[in-house]
């Protein structure tokens, strides 16, 4: 039973550090990636090619100001900052990372729980995130955060619903909610191939989940200031950071898991790389491509990204769903 | 529809290869023009006297109104050739917007522009960037 305990912790404690440093090194490579495709450098000189510069913002970021907003809700002004972390943490526990391993006699599975409802979990969780910014944009008593804020909500409803449908597709072909039975299930072809119209839809609104261009409407710099969290400085402006960076893994980890095969290696002669590495290449590749998305396209305008995900995507994932049913029930023959 | 989507990120892509515009500045240095208008030096004449004779031209068409001078009689001729030089020359960096007027002014070629662009002075305060003689006067010889 302590062992039991034992063995959780330092699971926990791997995934955290995981988590944090991928962070930490994302916002660099956010940085280096739109340096380079605007034919910029990104930082260069904090440490040997500027690998030091998350450390060097973070203190930064310790040592400024921390300006409260005079006139805000204070316990909803402290309380927004906590929750745009706290999803990202949670749903971090149920994806796994690779096959178990035995390590002293004991098989350890490298997920922190196998749930059954896995997917679901991270549904409910994820939608926890739209607290954080709805919260942010009304405790600042300031028109900008408002605005902000109530755009983060109708847009989070809209491409909530095309996550969810989404990976209905996915689910109905698995018959399972666990995302180890998922992964298992792609040992030898990837989601992707049964699923691509799921598959792009999952990344446009996990896009749109994270707030990130071209959905970037609550925090659109040009038209809100900063959006949502605009009236925030020091630490807690870096808890929305990292709480954005953060869910931007957990996403592609999700990604990664439902479409490409979570931990296996694509071809059968790169199979000798070890699965939790193989789990991170392709996490960093989905990453790579959110950053490569920012920093091509322009802001949709408010109606469009409204119209968009209504009018187009709505169908496109209804009518998957009804394909993927009538593929399984004319050529596999029921579910 | 997805056709100019997917132009775009191979347009993106294929800017993450390309060379960069960037100069790391203290570290490397653009070559500027032969006519740049950099900080101005008071030039001297072959004996090494002032040329400035302290007529005031350029204070008169200074359009920010940058520089301040003193003219005082030199009956030795010790300091110029015409007998009169500018006892107190400065121009205050913190208003001049180097257009050059004050070149073109100068009917002895008394004040030039250098190619020198690097003016800035640690601060508080902008009195360190109010250049009086001593270092607007070309250098010479041992000086």
């Amino acid at each position: 039973m302590l062992l039991a305990i034992v063995i959780a912790v330092i699971k926990m404690l791997i995934l955290f550090a995981v988590l944090m440093l991928l962070v930490a090194y994302g916002t660099l490579a956010e940085r280096k990636v739109s340096g380079h495709i605007q034919d910029r450098y990104g930082p260069l000189y904090c440490g040997p090619k500027a690998l030091l510069q998350p450390f060097a913002d973070g203190l930064k970021l310790f040592f400024k100001e921390d300006i409260v907003a005079s006139r805000s809700d204070k316990f909803l002004y402290f309380l927004a900052p906590m929750i745009a972390i706290v999803p990202a943490i949670l749903a971090i526990g149920v994806i796994p990372f690779g096959e178990s391993v035995t390590l002293f006699g004991r098989k350890i599975p490298l997920v922190m729980t196998d749930i059954n409802v896995a997917i679901l979990y991270l549904l409910a969780v994820s939608s926890f995130s739209v607290y954080a910014i709805v919260f942010g944009g009304w405790s600042a008593n300031s028109k900008y955060p408002l605005l902000g804020g109530l755009r983060s909500a109708a847009q989070f409803i809209s491409y909530e619903l095309i996550l969810g449908l989404s990976i209905m597709g996915v689910l109905m072909i698995v018959g399972s909610f666990s995302l180890v039975d998922i992964v298992h299930y792609q040992r030898h072809m990837w989601m992707v191939v049964y699923q691509p119209l799921a598959f792009i839809l999952y990344m446009i609104a996990a896009t749109a989940e994270l707030n990130r261009l071209p959905f970037d409407l609550p925090e659109a710099e040009s038209e809100l200031v900063g959006g949502y969290h605009t009236e925030y400085s020091s630490m807690k402006f870096a808890m929305f950071f990292l709480g954005e960076y953060a869910n931007m893994v957990v996403t592609s980890a999700v990604a990664v898991c439902l479409f490409l095969g979570g931990w296996y290696s694509p071809v059968a002669f790169l199979a000798w790389i070890p699965g939790p590495i193989w789990f991170l290449i392709k996490v960093v590749v989905i990453f790579f491509f959110l950053l490569w998305v920012r920093w091509t396209y322009p802001r949709f305008r408010y109606d469009q990204l409204m119209g968009f995900s209504w009018k187009y995507l709505l169908p496109l994932s209804l009518l998957n769903i009804v394909a993927t049913g009538g593929a399984m029930l004319f050529i596999v023959g029921g579910v | 529809m997805i056709w100019p989507l997917i132009k775009g990120l191979s347009v993106t892509f294929c800017h993450l290869f390309k060379p960069h515009v960037t100069v790391k500045y203290p570290y490397e240095r653009r070559e500027v023009s032969e006519r740049y208008r950099g900080r101005h030096v008071l030039r001297r004449d072959e004996d090494g006297r002032e040329r400035c004779c302290a007529c005031g031209l350029c204070e008169e068409v200074c359009p920010a109104g940058a520089i301040k001078l003193y003219g005082k009689e030199d009956p030795e001729f010790k300091y110029s050739d015409v007998g009169k030089y500018a006892e107190y020359y400065a121009i205050d960096y913190a208003r001049c917007i180097f257009c050059g007027l004050c070149v073109d002014a100068c009917p002895r070629g008394a004040i030039e522009m250098t190619q020198d662009y690097e003016l800035a002075v640690p601060g508080p305060g902008r009195a360190p960037l109010l250049k009086t003689k001593e270092w607007l006067l070309e250098k010479r010889g041992g000086e």
